[in-house]
C-alpha cells in the first residue's frame, strides 16, 4: 500500500529506512574507506601487565621494504598531546596518559610503538621486528588489595591507587536510618568486567590537506563532534579546519563514545607523512585495547523495619578504574549512586565510591553505564530483604513505589524522576507472564525435582542525557530541517546513530509534522562538515534530545511557511491554517497551497512579504530541562538442569515505558538487543585477567558472547507514560532492556537454586559454577 | 592460566653421560630443538637461541636467551629461559633429572613457565597442550640423534 500524506507514520512498526544498505553489503564503513596513497598503521602491544621499558630497537622493521615510518613514544608524544578524560571528579589523581606509551607500558595491550607501510600486511610484519627490552614490574590486578597500604603501585608516581573517593548521598540522616532499623541486611555484590565487543572494531583514516591546512578524520565512533571538541588540543589542527567523519559504524555500546590514542595518533601521523593514514583494529586489539565495562564491588547494608519498610541503604563500593581514564572513567561508578534507589521510595542513601587504578584497560561507558549496575543492586537486594524478612517480593516492590500522582519524584540520590506509572508497568508485565499460572508452574516442577525459578525486577533509569549543567561538555543538541526548493525534505541532526535508526524514527515524525511523504526525507549525521555542532550519540539521547531540536526547527519552518502563505493568501499569518502538507486560509480563499508551491515562492524570492528571508531553512539548539526516566518490570521464567547447571530460561516478559513509541519495531529491536547483552553478562561473559594481569580473554573462542541458540522468544509489552520533559513525550530506550533484564534473570536462576539453600552466585552463572552450587549443597550425606 | 607448572617425562635410548653431555651441547640442541633457527654459545653455561614456532595457532619467531643452572652431572640440571617474539612472551625454568632406566635413561622435566601476550590472550587454553608437543617433539629429535651417534 502507498503511502499518502496525511497518514500518520508516528506509532508504525515500519522496517528501518538504514537497512537496505546494511543487509546488502551497500554500507561504508572506515574500513571500506580508499584513498590514493593510502598508508597502513598497524601498533605494537606490551604483552606486559606492567613494566619499564628499556631499549627499543627499530631499525629492523625500518629496514623492511615498504614499510614508511616506525615510530615510538619518544617520536610521537611530545606532538599529540594527552589522551582527554572529560570526567569532572574532585580531587581526581590522573595518570599522564600520552598516545604511545612513554617510558612505562601499564597494561597488556598498551601501545609502544607505530610501524607505517604501503601495505598493511607489511606493517604487521613490521611489528613484529621491534624490538623492545621490558623489565617487568609487579602488576595490580586486584581492585579491592589495591587499596591498601605497602601493596605495588599501578602508576608509582601518584602515590596511591585510589584515583578517588565520592559520595552520592542524600535524603534524610543514613546513620538515623540505620539506628531505627530493626534488622540490618547484609549483601555483597559484584559487577564483573565486560567486553563491549561490537562487530566492527574501531578503526581510523587520517587524511591531511597541506593547502587548505584541513585535516579529516573517518572514525569508527559514535562522537564526532565531541571529537572536534576535543582533538584541537591534542594535534593542533584547529576545529574550524577538522571535519571529522563518523561513517556507519557497526555497534557502539558505549565502548566508541571516546577519545582513543589511535585516533590522535593517525591523525599526526597524516599530517607528518603527508600521506592519508588508516588504522584498523583487530578483534584481538578490541579485546585488549578498547575500553571494558562494569567492574564494580560492593558490601551493601540496607536498613529495614519488620514490616519490610527500607529506611536506607548504605555502601562502600569499589570501582575498578583499570590503568588510564578514558574520556568518562572515574564518572561511570558516581552514575551508579544517582540511581541506587531505583524506583523505589527509600529515604536514606549513601554510597562511598572508591575509584582503583589497576593494570587492566580503563573501564568506561558500556550499555547502561552506571545504571546496569545499579538496577542489579537494588533489584538483588529487593530479593535478599523480602526472604530475609519471610515477605513477598512483589509486595515488598510495590509498597515502596511513588504513586503515579506524586510524579514529578525527587529522589533521595538528588534527581527528580520526571513521571512514572510502576505499578501499571508490573501489572501488565504479570498479565503477560500469566503470573499465578507461573507460580503453579513452578510449584508444579519443584513437587516433581526440578530447579525451576521465576525472576522479577522493576527497574528505573536515566536517559535523555542530558540537562547541560549535569553534563561535562554540555547536553543540548543540535539539529536542522530544510525544505528544500524541490519540496524535498533535509534533516540534519547533531546525533550520530550507530544502530538506533534514527534516519527512520525522525523522517517518521518529520513527515507527520510537515505533511510530507517519508520517501521525501533524508537524514543526514556523522559529519561535521555536514551536522556543524553536535552532542552526539550516548545515553538514549538520540530521539529524545536529538529529536526535540528538530521539532523545533519544524515549528520554525511552519510558523515562516504560514508567513508566506499568508502574504501570498493577501491575508495576515493567523488567518492561515496548516494541516497534512497544506497551507489554507479559511473564509478568506478558497486557494490551497502545498509544499511545492510555497518552497518555489521562497527560494526563487519573487514575492516575499517585506523583511522575509528567503529560503526555508531552520536550525535550533535544543536543551533539556531533566532527565527523562524510562521504567518497565522484567519477569523470567528459568530452569536449571541439576547435572550440568545449565540454564535454560523458559520464559522472558519484559514490559517497558519509553513514553510514546514513535516506531514500535525499532523499540522492540533495541529491548531485543539490551536483553541479549544481560543474557552474556547474566550466563556466559566475563573479561578476566590472572594475577599478573595477562588477558585471558583475548577473543572469541575465550569470551563467551551469546549466540542466537541461546535467545529466548520474548513476550515484549509495552505501556505508556508521556514524559513531561521534552516536546515528543519521549524517555528512550537504548540501554532499557539491558537495564532491567540483568537482575532479573538473575533472580530467576537465585530463585530456581533457593530450594536447595542457595541465595547467592557472582556473575557471570556458568554452568560450571551453577554446577558446583548445585554439587555443593546437594553432596551433603543424608541421614549421617 | 598463564603461569603454568608442566611434568614432561620421556624415556631416551642412551646412558646418562650421553644424554647429560647432550643436553649441554648447543650443536645437538639447535637440531633438537623445534623450530630452531640459531643456538649460540654466549659463555659458559648460556645461550642465545632464535626459534621459530607456532603456538596455539599464532606463529612466530622468539628470540630468547637459556642458561644452565645447578649441573649435577649426570643426574640433574636446571635450565633458565626466556624468550620474546610477535605473539608475546615466555619465560620460566625446568628441573630436569636423568635416572637410568636399563639401558636407556628416563629424563622427568619439571618446568614452570608463564606467557602473556597475545599467547595468553587468545592461547591460553592450548598452551600446555603446545608444549607438550613441542618438548614431545624435542625428545623425539633427540632420541635419533643419540641413536644416531650410537650407530
Amino acid at each position: 500500500m502507498a503511502d499518502t500524506i496525511g497518514t500518520p507514520y508516528v506509532g508504525r512498526a515500519m522496517k528501518r529506512v538504514e537497512d537496505p544498505r546494511l543487509i546488502k553489503g551497500l554500507a561504508t564503513y572506515v574500513d571500506d574507506i580508499r584513498l590514493p596513497g593510502l598508508l597502513h598503521a598497524v601498533i605494537l602491544r606490551s604483552p606486559h601487565a606492567h613494566a619499564r621499558i628499556g631499549r627499543v630497537d627499530v631499525s629492523a622493521a625500518r629496514a623492511i621494504p615498504g614499510v614508511v615510518a616506525v615510530l615510538t613514544g619518544a617520536d610521537v608524544n611530545a606532538a599529540c598531546g594527552l589522551v582527554p578524560c572529560a570526567a569532572a571528579i574532585p580531587d581526581l589523581k590522573a595518570p599522564k596518559h600520552t598516545v604511545l606509551a612513554g617510558d612505562r607500558v601499564y597494561f597488556v595491550g598498551h601501545a609502544v610503538a607505530v610501524a607505517v607501510a604501503t601495505d598493511p600486511y607489511i606493517a604487521r610484519d613490521a611489528i613484529d621486528a621491534i624490538d623492545v627490552d621490558y623489565d617487568p614490574l609487579p602488576a595490580v590486578t586486584n581492585p579491592e588489595e589495591a587499596v591498601k597500604s605497602g601493596t605495588p603501585l599501578t602508576h608509582p608516581d601518584l602515590g596511591s591507587n585510589i584515583a578517588y573517593t565520592h559520595v552520592v548521598a542524600g535524603g534524610s540522616d543514613i546513620d538515623e536510618a540505620f539506628r531505627r532499623a530493626d534488622r540490618v541486611v547484609k549483601h555483597r555484590l559484584c559487577h564483573q568486567r565486560l567486553t563491549p565487543m561490537p562487530i566492527e572494531p574501531r578503526g581510523v583514516v587520517a587524511s591531511y590537506d597541506p593547502g587548505e591546512g584541513t585535516l579529516t578524520l573517518w572514525t569508527a565512533t559514535q562522537i564526532p563532534h565531541l571529537l572536534r571538541t576535543l582533538l584541537p588540543g591534542m594535534i593542533g589542527v584547529p576545529e574550524n579546519k577538522l571535519r571529522v567523519v563518523a561513517p556507519e559504524v557497526g555497534g557502539g555500546f558505549g565502548a566508541k563514545l571516546n577519545v582513543y590514542p589511535e585516533e590522535a595518533l593517525c591523525a599526526h601521523l597524516a599530517m607528518r607523512l603527508n600521506a592519508p593514514v588508516k588504522w584498523i583494529e583487530s578483534r584481538r586489539e578490541n579485546a585488549a585495547s578498547t575500553i571494558h565495562g562494569r567492574d564494580q564491588i560492593g558490601e551493601y547494608e540496607v536498613a529495614v523495619k519488620k514490616d519490610g519498610a527500607i529506611l536506607g541503604i548504605r555502601t562502600r563500593t569499589v570501582a575498578d578504574l583499570g590503568s588510564y581514564l578514558q574520556l568518562l572513567t572515574p564518572a561511570i561508578p558516581t552514575l551508579t549512586g544517582l540511581v541506587l534507589t531505583g524506583c523505589y521510595r527509600i529515604p536514606a542513601v549513601k554510597m562511598e565510591i572508591v575509584g582503583v587504578y589497576t593494570n587492566k584497560m580503563a573501564t568506561d561507558a558500556y550499555r547502561g553505564a552506571g545504571r546496569p549496575e545499579a538496577t542489579y543492586l537494588i533489584e538483588r537486594l529487593m530479593d535478599v530483604v523480602a526472604r530475609e524478612l519471610g515477605i513477598d517480593r512483589v509486595d515488598l516492590r510495590l509498597k515502596h513505589f511513588p504513586a503515579p500522582a506524586e510524579f514529578p519524584f525527587a529522589t533521595s540520590c538528588g534527581l527528580t524522576y520526571d513521571s512514572g506509572n510502576y505499578q501499571g508497568a508490573l501489572t501488565k508485565a504479570r498479565q503477560l507472564a500469566n503470573w499465578d499460572q507461573l507460580l503453579k508452574d513452578r510449584a508444579a516442577a519443584r513437587a516433581a525435582g526440578r530447579l525451576s525459578g521465576i525472576g522479577i525486577s522493576t527497574y528505573v533509569e536515566i536517559c535523555a542525557m542530558g540537562p547541560s549543567k549535569a553534563m561535562p561538555a554540555g547536553g543540548w543538541e543540535w539539529g536542522c530541517v530544510r525544505m528544500e526548493i524541490s519540496a524535498k525534505v533535509t534533516v540534519i541532526t547533531g546525533v550520530s546513530p550507530h544502530g538506533q535508526g534514527q534516519e527512520t524514527t525522525f523522517a517518521q515524525f518529520v513527515a507527520d509534522r510537515l505533511g510530507v511523504l517519508m520517501e521525501d526525507i533524508v537524514v543526514l549525521h556523522g559529519d561535521t562538515n555536514v551536522a556543524h555542532y553536535g552532542r552526539d550519540t550516548y545515553g538514549s539521547r538520540g530521539t529524545a534530545v536529538g529529536g526535540s531540536a528538530i521539532v523545533m526547527c519544524i515549528d520554525k519552518i511552519v510558523a515562516k511557511a504560514k508567513t508566506l502563505a499568508a502574504h501570498l493568501f493577501e491575508t495576515t499569518a493567523d488567518h492561515v491554517v496548516f494541516e497534512k502538507g497544506t497551507f489554507r486560509a479559511p473564509g478568506v480563499t478558497n486557494r490551497e497551497i502545498g509544499w511545492p508551491e510555497l518552497a518555489g515562492e521562497a527560494y526563487v524570492a519573487k514575492n516575499l512579504p517585506a523583511g522575509l528571508e528567503p529560503g526555508l531553512e531552520a536550525s535550533s539548539f535544543y536543551e533539556p530541562q531533566n532527565f527523562t526516566f524510562p521504567f518497565g518490570t522484567h519477569i523470567v521464567a528459568v530452569e536449571v538442569d541439576r547435572d550440568t547447571g545449565h540454564v535454560a530460561i523458559t520464559k522472558y516478559v519484559a514490559v517497558d515505558d519509553c513514553g510514546p513509541q514513535i516506531n514500535p519495531l525499532i523499540v522492540e529491536g533495541q529491548v531485543q538487543g539490551g536483553i541479549a547483552h544481560s543474557i552474556g553478562q547474566v550466563l556466559f561473559e566475563q573479561t578476566i585477567y590472572d594475577e599478573n594481569g595477562q588477558l585471558l580473554t583475548g577473543e572469541l573462542m575465550d569470551y563467551a558472547l551469546p549466540r542466537a541458540a541461546d535467545i529466548p522468544e520474548y513476550i515484549l509489552g509495552s505501556t505508556v507514560t508521556p514524559s513531561p520533559v521534552n516536546p515528543l513525550g519521549i524517555k528512550g530506550v537504548g540501554e532499557a532492556g539491558t537495564i532491567g533484564a540483568t537482575p532479573a534473570i538473575a533472580n530467576a536462576v537465585l530463585d530456581a537454586l533457593q530450594p536447595l539453600g542457595v541465595t547467592h552466585l557472582d556473575l557471570p552463572m556458568t554452568p560450571e559454577r551453577v554446577w558446583q552450587a548445585i554439587k555443593t549443597r546437594t553432596a551433603a550425606p543424608v541421614g549421617a | 592460566m598463564c603461569e603454568m607448572k608442566l611434568t614432561l617425562t620421556s624415556v631416551v635410548p642412551a646412558d646418562r653421560a650421553r644424554v647429560f653431555a647432550a643436553l649441554i651441547d648447543a650443536d645437538v640442541l639447535r637440531r633438537c630443538i623445534p623450530g630452531c633457527e640459531t643456538f649460540t654459545a654466549k659463555g659458559p653455561d648460556t645461550y642465545e637461541a632464535a626459534l621459530k614456532i607456532g603456538v596455539a595457532g599464532l606463529k612466530g619467531t622468539y628470540s630468547g636467551k637459556a642458561a644452565i643452572r645447578d649441573k649435577q652431572p649426570p643426574d640433574s640440571l636446571t635450565l633458565g629461559f626466556e624468550g620474546k617474539g610477535g605473539p608475546g612472551f615466555v619465560r620460566g625454568s625446568a628441573a630436569i633429572t636423568l635416572s637410568a632406566d636399563g639401558d636407556s635413561t628416563r629424563i622427568v622435566c619439571d618446568a614452570d613457565v608463564q606467557v602473556g601476550g597475545l599467547i595468553a590472550a587468545v592461547g591460553s587454553r592450548l598452551v600446555e597442550a603446545a608444549a607438550r608437543k613441542l618438548a614431545d617433539d624435542f625428545f623425539r629429535q633427540l632420541s635419533s640423534e643419540l641413536s644416531t651417534q650410537q650407530q
